[in-house]
């Protein structure tokens, strides 16, 4: 897999929230690249930046200083629409509390994003129920998100994710709620997408299971970028 | 345009309805509430409107089945002078070639008309003199059918009918007899004594209280006008186009004649029937502001609920347009189960007033303005598409604020509320 081209880029990348009159500093020119086919972690404690960071890559929010790039376009000066038809195209997300939507059933959730893509409702359901299958919830497919476990609507958002072919997943912390067996499971799959389909994996975790099995560790403090290993990994 | 064509392209796709009824029924409660809301308020609005109109459409029918027919004819100018000096001076029964081959025309009669004076041995009073072909004139107007007492005019010479309130202040009954006195055709006084055959009773005080019937004959004779007559009253086929029936006859009538619908004959009865429609739409716009602020309202509470996962939409790539859809489409799928509701309510009220309402309580000042005793509500076409229409644009206007408020949310900030 090439590593070399950048898929991912900040550049400067500051941002500050502020909470009736408090400043929090949670990036300070920051600089990252992540290049295609990637399967790297951020890691760092809690209140390091690495959420930030990631909502910062996917367009999820807007920077206060410095930008981010994908393939070459920056994320900060697109319209709206135009944002929304990138991340539908090219970038998955999935979240540490799921964020499956509670009106729709796993094959629908799963479907949706295919549906916004145009794609025929045949191939929809096709695809969706093998994802759902690999993701081994093929019986729950007609279940709800609250009548799922946890476990269960993670692996579903993980489908949710890779099932529209993303150039890039942004995993928030996605096993945190998991028990070591599911979340294994879970990085397992998302290994194979990244080794098969070539997929860009970016983690943000706490999880030595998640760190173990990354290429690259990005390690963050305070906003800033504290260490950056590379492995050869598995 | 990108985010139109993201818009309506969502309004076409069955997922955005399904998503939008689930998450409809997602607070019953407040659901119900608003189409609760749209309900009572449509459901309101039709009956009002269709007893407002069914009393215009009762004035207006009432007109027309008594004085006005569809559509008349007379000499040029009788408008401005209307008095013996402006007559078709013609025989009636020329009507019979200038109808031949105007489609649409059900019944026609002659009328010949003139003030007077009518005297009975307690008292005098000023009248309309409107001598009619007795058997024609049933064709055409109510009145004959309106008798309270006696009968309608037949072959006999020398009779008359009147109203109800004219025999009473004339004091007289059905076979005494009255002296008609009007000045003829040469302007000198002329009288003569009929007797009263029948007393009607209809909705119209002016015509109850100051109008005698007579034979087209017997008013010819006393007017000195020969055969010739006032105007030719014309009744057309129900649905038959009006307009159509008036081109059809004036291009067979005299250069000196002029054929006019009711409407032209009495505009008041138009501006009323707009002035009624008027009120309409004021009671509409006050209503539907009402329900948009409602709805408006329901609808922000929900999107600031569903913060999160409007947030969720966004980030796996909903485009603005759709998501301001989805937002509309939950918002039509409400009120259109709301407007089911209203229509039904509407309709059901209506067919318990089929009847009528009786305002007989309020009967003499009310015929004084030609408003029926009982008012039979009257549904419209128009009072049920306008209403649907302005319901759903409304529907949608109303969830715009909080669409727009949607779409304005950055993905981060809504994890971060949620």
């Amino acid at each position: 897999m090439a590593e070399g081209t950048a898929l991912l880029e900040a550049r400067g990348l500051s941002k500050v929230y502020e909470t009736r009159g408090v400043r929090t500093q949670a990036l300070r020119q920051l600089d990252l690249r992540v290049a295609s086919g990637e399967f790297t972690a951020l890691a760092g404690p809690s209140g390091s930046g690495k959420t930030t960071l990631l909502n910062l890559f996917g367009g999820l929010d807007l920077p206060s200083q410095g930008s981010v790039w994908l393939e070459g376009e920056e994320l900060s000066r697109l319209p709206p629409s135009r944002l929304a038809r990138l991340r539908l195209w090219k970038l998955g997300f999935i979240f540490q509390a799921y964020n499956l939507i509670p009106v729709l059933s796993a094959r629908e959730n799963v479907e949706f994003v295919m549906e916004l893509q145009g794609l025929p409702a045949a191939v929809r359901r096709q695809r969706a129920l093998a994802l759902l299958e690999e993701v081994g919830l093929a019986e729950l497919a007609d279940k709800r998100p609250p009548e799922m476990s946890g476990g269960q609507q993670q692996r579903v958002a993980v489908a949710r994710a890779i099932v529209s072919n993303p150039r890039v997943v942004l995993a928030d912390e996605p096993t945190a709620n998991l028990d070591s067996q599911t979340a294994r499971r879970l990085l397992e799959l998302m290994q194979a997408m990244n080794c098969e389909h070539g997929v860009t994996f970016l983690f943000s975790t706490h999880d030595s299971l998640v760190m173990e099995m990354a290429r690259r560790i990005v390690r963050l403090r305070d906003g800033q970028i504290v260490a950056d290993e590379r492995s050869s990994g598995p | 345009m990108e985010a139109l064509l993201a818009f309506l392209g969502a309004l076409a796709r069955a997922s955005t309805w399904r998503m939008a009824g689930r998450n409809a029924l997602r607070n019953p409660r407040r659901t119900g509430i608003v189409v609760s809301a749209v309900a009572v308020g449509l459901g309101g609005i039709l009956v009002t409107m269709a007893i407002n109109f069914g009393m215009v459409f009762e004035m207006v029918q009432a007109a027309i089945q008594t004085e006005l027919g569809d559509l008349q004819v007379h000499h040029k100018g009788y408008d401005d002078r209307p008095g013996l000096e402006v007559r078709i001076q013609q025989s009636p029964a020329r009507a019979q070639d200038w109808l031949r081959g105007v489609p649409g025309v059900r019944a026609w009669a002659p009328r010949l008309r003139s003030q007077g004076l009518v005297f009975s041995p307690r008292a005098s009073v000023g009248i309309d003199l409107v001598a009619v072909d007795p058997s024609r004139e049933a064709r055409v107007s109510v009145l004959p059918h309106s008798l309270v007492e006696g009968a309608w005019l037949d072959g006999e010479p020398r009779r008359l009918v009147v109203g109800e309130r004219l025999a009473r202040r004339l004091r007289v009954a059905v076979g005494e007899k009255v002296v008609v006195s009007a000045q003829d055709a040469r302007g000198e006084m002329t009288g003569e004594a009929f007797r009263v055959v029948g007393i009607f009773r209809t909705s119209s005080r002016e015509l109850d209280e100051g109008a005698v019937f007579l034979r087209m004959e017997d008013g010819q004779r006393l007017l000195g006008v020969g055969s010739s007559f006032s105007e030719l009253v014309m009744v057309a086929q129900p649905h038959a186009d009006l307009e159509e029936i008036r081109a059809a006859l004036a291009a067979r009538l005299g250069g000196d004649l002029e054929v006019e619908t009711w409407k032209e004959l009495r505009p008041v009865l138009v501006a009323m029937i707009e002035v009624f429609d008027r009120m309409g739409w004021i009671v509409y716009v006050a209503v539907f502001v009402a329900m948009a602020f409602g709805i408006a309202n329901v609808l922000l509470m929900a999107v600031y609920e569903r913060i999160r996962e409007i947030g969720i939409l966004t980030a796996i790539g909903m485009p603005p347009g759709r998501l301001v859809a989805s937002i509309g489409v939950e918002s039509l799928c409400v009120t259109m189960v709301g407007v089911a509701a209203g229509l039904a309510i509407g309709l059901g009220g209506v067919w318990l007033l089929r009847d009528g309402i009786d305002l007989s309580a309020f009967g003499a000042g009310l015929t004084a303005y030609g408003i029926p005793l009982r008012i039979r509500p009257v549904i419209r076409a128009s009072d049920l598409w306008i209403p649907l229409l302005v319901s759903l644009v409304t529907a949608l206007l109303a969830s715009l604020w909080p669409a727009l408020r949607a779409v304005g949310i950055r993905p981060a900030e809504a994890f971060r509320h949620g």
